[in-house]
């Protein structure tokens, strides 16, 4: 009752507000992340191409390192999931 | 099984009026790796082809340009029959150089008339302007006092002076033509250039335009019609030669490679020497085939030294593992000491990526394109990665029934009570979030630790494995430091289970504390750290800085739910999208309206689901091949091998 009076808010209402930023913060987790990996990528992708043209062979080898940086938006996509479930 | 197929070194040396004997019977058994002579100062050279080379190699270019103007592949043709080598001999030496000369003939004269194709639909366009004037061609030229403008003009234009003109209106642009006395000439060009004028030259001949035009198109029919016989000609050729020509390459690839063999063996004055590799099996065959040939007259010794000569990898798997060879190779072929992990990797990639992808309908319809696709690519690497594809969506299906998952829809939602079996993956999306059958949610938290388990029993045998290369290679010295990082891994793992109590792992807080804070279990695990460092610390002390690799490494193997996870998500939000907002309110009360959003329903479901199920091979496939390649093989796993490549030829179109 103390809570609210002093901030006019219900219990369900501070409840609600604390899943909305829960949500906000797993948003956060991911897209952040997201957008490391990306960049990491896009170095990556772009002189793996360039290999690729010079080199068939290495194709292989080149997927392979530009995937490598998919672990950070797995972390945060981890992360986000354990915060919301 | 988890090693290449076992080769034996052999050294072949016999006398040089043998070599065509022995080139043959190597060549026949098509088991021979030869190892490249390379010129030292041994007192030996390089051997010089036979002399059969020259002719056959000019022969064989003369095919491959048939079969670059044909555009036969050889590769991926198929034999109706196999053609005996002695009769086919003589039939290239009857039959190529007609045949080749008649191609060459037929595509020089399509060459000419193709030449005079573009030269008559040029006149065409040349007199095209001429044939709006009612004047003849000659009319246009010859005149010694009378200067002669003809060309496009914007407008008609009054001329001062004495003249004659012949002006015709057209949509294309107006054709004007106009006589004046020589006098008068640059006047009059001032004049007409200042409507806009454009000189045309007059095309060469005598005549009508109009006739003349005509019979350029007469012509041009004519050259196309005739083209086409050649074209059919031609193409009759191609059907009737094909296999022909594909044969005769097949024949003379061999002799050329037969015949530039010695390039490949060290010689002196009178004998020769080959070295090479042959697998284990197939060496007495060898042997007494050599005999038999040279009666023999060749002296073969397997060598049994020390020298490091890396011999040639064939691998050594059981059907089922083959086409996992493809991703082997994408990263390494194994060198011959090494453990081979096709086998390995072949029953644990499609276990992640079913783990990954578990979803029967996604599954099924993965097995349905790589079953479908299988019929159009008779062999290769394109099969290697269908069959690999193929053992996925087996896989897939599998996990699907644990997961109770089609489509991103629990079995529950089709009336089948199948709860998953494997740990729920369902995810509270939109209408299923208020779900009545009461699912508890995705067990995130136990699907996570399952992933680390896996990835902490991988990484454990990856570095098992890589003690066994080493006592292989060091002898037991090289072995401690990989005994090390065990050891650091799971005294990490004791400590956590000591301090934490974690799902699905032990909780071992309730022990009593000994010492430092620590209880037993917690000891154990400082223990084993420490330990392990010194054990890493004997190999070399920069390797200490990789310990937090062991951390990230592990926890890299939550992807395993992550990806899938995402994948599920996916599903049910086009599910959701598709079914819970557009199609099903529209069910319950018909429309016309309501039709084209049940439309745009399907679209969004079938789509939505395509694009998933490619996201799911992608997914699927390359993170799991990633752990296979970053987490797994970094541990255990060099690669660079040679591979395995024995003198002969894998023959189609001839036989002996």
């Amino acid at each position: 009752m103390a809570v609210e009076n002093l901030t006019g808010l219900s219990v369900e209402m501070i409840e609600a507000s604390q899943m909305g930023m829960t949500a906000l913060a797993a948003a956060i987790a991911v897209g952040s992340t997201g957008i490391a990996s990306a960049f990491a990528e896009y170095g990556i992708g772009s002189a793996a191409v360039g290999a690729t043209a010079e080199n068939k062979d290495v194709f292989g080898l080149v997927l392979l390192l530009t995937v490598i940086p998919e672990t950070i938006v797995i972390f945060g996509l981890v992360v986000a999931l354990l915060m919301l479930f | 099984m988890l090693s290449p197929k076992q080769m034996s070194r052999l050294l072949i040396i016999a006398s040089k009026d043998r070599m065509q004997n022995v080139i043959q019977e190597l060549y026949s058994h098509r088991v021979f790796h030869i190892r490249d002579f390379v010129e030292e100062n041994h007192g030996l050279s390089i051997g010089s082809p036979l002399p059969t080379a020259g002719e056959a190699s000019s022969r064989l270019v003369k095919v491959r340009s048939l079969e670059s103007t044909f555009g036969i592949r050889t590769d991926e043709m198929k034999a109706s029959k196999r053609r005996s080598v002695r009769e086919l001999k003589s039939i290239v030496d009857r039959d190529l150089n007609p045949l080749q000369e008649e191609v060459e003939a037929l595509l020089a004269k399509k060459a000419a008339m193709e030449a005079e194709l573009k030269d008559q639909e040029q006149r065409i366009r040349d007199l095209a302007p001429f044939t709006l004037s009612p004047l003849r061609l000659e009319d246009y030229r010859g005149y010694e006092s009378l200067a002669v403008f003809m060309g496009r003009i914007g407008r008609d234009v009054a001329i001062a002076g004495p003249h004659e003109k012949v002006y015709t209106p057209s949509k294309d642009g107006n054709f004007i033509a106009v006589f004046v006395p020589v006098q008068a000439a640059s006047e009059t060009q001032k004049e007409l250039e200042r409507a806009g004028f454009t000189p045309i030259p007059v095309p060469e001949g005598v005549g009508q335009p109009k006739e003349l035009m005509e019979q350029s198109s007469r012509r041009i029919s004519e050259l196309k019609a005739e083209m086409a016989r050649m074209e059919e000609r031609l193409v009759r050729l191609r059907e009737e030669r094909a296999e022909f020509i594909a044969a005769c390459h097949e024949l003379l690839e061999m002799e050329v490679e037969q015949a530039e063999a010695p390039l490949r063996f060290a010689t002196t004055q009178e004998a020769f020497i080959v070295e090479g590799w042959v697998p284990v099996e197939e060496v007495d065959r060898l042997k007494s085939g050599l005999s038999l040939a040279t009666d023999g007259k060749a002296y073969v010794q397997e060598i049994h030294d020390g020298e490091h000569v890396p011999a040639p990898v064939e691998y050594d798997n059981p059907a089922f593992a083959r086409p996992t060879e493809l991703l082997i190779d994408t990263y390494s072929r194994p060198r011959y000491e090494e453990i081979d992990p096709t086998l390995i990797v072949s029953i644990i990639f499609p276990i992640f990526f079913g783990l990954i992808l578990g979803d029967v309908g996604y599954g099924i319809l993965l097995l349905a394109v790589s079953l479908g696709l299988r019929k159009l690519l008779p062999s290769g690497d394109g099969r290697k990665l269908l069959d690999t594809m193929r053992n996925g969506a087996v896989s897939s299906i599998f996990f699907g029934i644990l997961f109770s998952e089609f489509f991103g829809y629990g079995f529950d939602k089709f009336g089948i009570p199948w709860e998953p079996l494997l740990y729920s993956r369902h995810l509270n999306i939109g209408a299923e979030a208020s779900h009545e059958g009461g699912h508890s949610g995705p067990m995130i938290t136990e699907l996570l630790m399952m992933a680390i388990w896996i990835g902490i029993l991988q990484i454990t045998l990856g570095r098992l494995l890589s003690a066994v290369n080493h006592y292989r290679h060091h002898g037991i010295r090289g072995v401690i430091p990989q005994f090390g990082w065990i050891s650091v891994m799971w005294g990490i793992l004791f400590m956590l289970w000591s301090m934490y109590a974690l799902p699905l792992m032990p909780d071992l807080t309730g022990l009593a504390v000994v010492a430092m804070g620590l209880n037993f279990a917690g000891l154990l695990g400082l223990i084993l750290i420490v330990a392990g460092a010194i054990a890493i610390f004997t190999e070399s002390a920069l390797e200490l800085i990789e310990i937090p690799t062991i951390i990230s490494h592990t926890l890299s193997y939550a992807r395993l739910v992550a990806v899938g996870l995402s994948s599920v998500a996916i599903a049910m939000v086009v599910n959701y999208i598709a079914i819970g907002m557009l199609i099903g309110p529209q069910l319950e009360q018909l429309s016309i309206m309501g039709i084209v959003f049940i439309v745009m329903g399907v679209l969004v479901l079938v789509i939505g689901h395509l694009m998933n199920t490619a996201l799911g091979v992608v997914g699927g496939g390359l993170q799991s091949l990633r752990l296979q390649y970053v987490e797994f093989f970094t541990k255990f796993y060099k690669g660079g091998g040679v591979k395995y490549n024995p003198f002969g030829k894998i023959r189609r179109f001839t036989e002996d």
